[in-house]
């Protein structure tokens, strides 16, 4: 009986022994494939309940132009796509059709 | 006011181009003012004689609507050709950017004048098509040039 006790616990020492150094050989491992991943990460915001999303983060790269710059912008959009328009009205051709503008808005 | 250059006269003598003429009224809008906003009823067509009129529409921008430019007017040219085509309803905001003179046709003035001359009203009748046919075209280019960019866009 006293054997087959001490046969069990040499067996059980054996296999946690045997995990410890499975673990500690396929860390680096593991470690590398996140460091190669790193877009594979999720991050969770903190929940902001209420908040409008373009609002909650001041960390946002999204750039908000103010509004009087961005109707400026699309009233010389405008300027310059009529004045487009009205030249392939002139002389219809593929090239004038497709022709580039300044516009901020495209570009 | 002269009459040459007027896309409304194209085409027509001196003496039918005054007649026609005659049958206005001068209007002046300070800069800012508003001619007629979207929706409302037509039954005026406006010859622009000093200024520039802005044709207006609502787009979202955030979470307003902002009146945004879709077309410039300047001397010489006519808006307010709903004014002549049923339901008679503005479709756009037109306002003054700038101090603006104009002469204001009223419909039933003008549709009268041409049922007693009708050689008058065919050729005020093409000027008016060649108005509303050349903003088609202009705006089926713009059209056209948006939805390459959406398409440029969504296959990059």
């Amino acid at each position: 009986m006293e054997m087959f006790l001490m046969g069990l616990c040499l067996s059980f020492f054996g296999v946690v022994v045997s995990g410890i150094l499975f673990a500690a050989a396929t860390r680096e491992e593991r470690e590398r494939e996140t460091a190669r991943r790193p877009e594979e990460r999720v991050v969770l915001d903190a929940p902001q309940f209420f908040v409008s999303p373009l609002t909650a983060s001041p960390a946002s790269p999204v750039v908000r132009v103010p509004l009087e710059v961005l109707l400026l912008q699309i009233e010389r959009h405008v300027r310059l796509e009529q004045a487009a328009a009205e030249s392939f009205h002139e002389f219809p051709t593929v090239e004038a059709l497709h022709v580039q503008t300044l516009s901020p808005l495209v570009h | 006011m002269q009459t040459n250059g007027a896309d409304l006269f194209a085409g027509l003598s001196p003496l039918d181009s005054a007649a026609v003429l005659a049958l206005g009224t001068p209007l002046s809008l300070a800069a800012g003012a508003v001619l007629f906003g979207l929706g409302s009823d037509a039954d005026c067509l406006y010859l622009i004689r000093r200024g520039r009129i802005a044709l207006m529409l609502p787009m979202q921008l955030g979470d307003r609507d902002e009146d945004v430019l879709i077309e410039e007017r300047v001397p010489g040219q006519t808006v307010g050709w709903s004014a002549l085509i049923p339901p008679h309803r503005f479709t756009l905001t037109a306002t003054a950017p700038l101090p603006t003179e104009l002469t204001v046709f009223r419909r039933d003035a003008l549709f009268a004048h041409c049922a007693q001359h009708p050689d008058v009203g065919y050729v005020i009748g093409m000027n008016v098509a060649a108005v509303i046919g050349q903003r088609l075209q202009v705006f089926q280019t713009m059209w056209l040039r948006e939805m390459q960019r959406v398409v440029n866009h969504a296959r990059a």
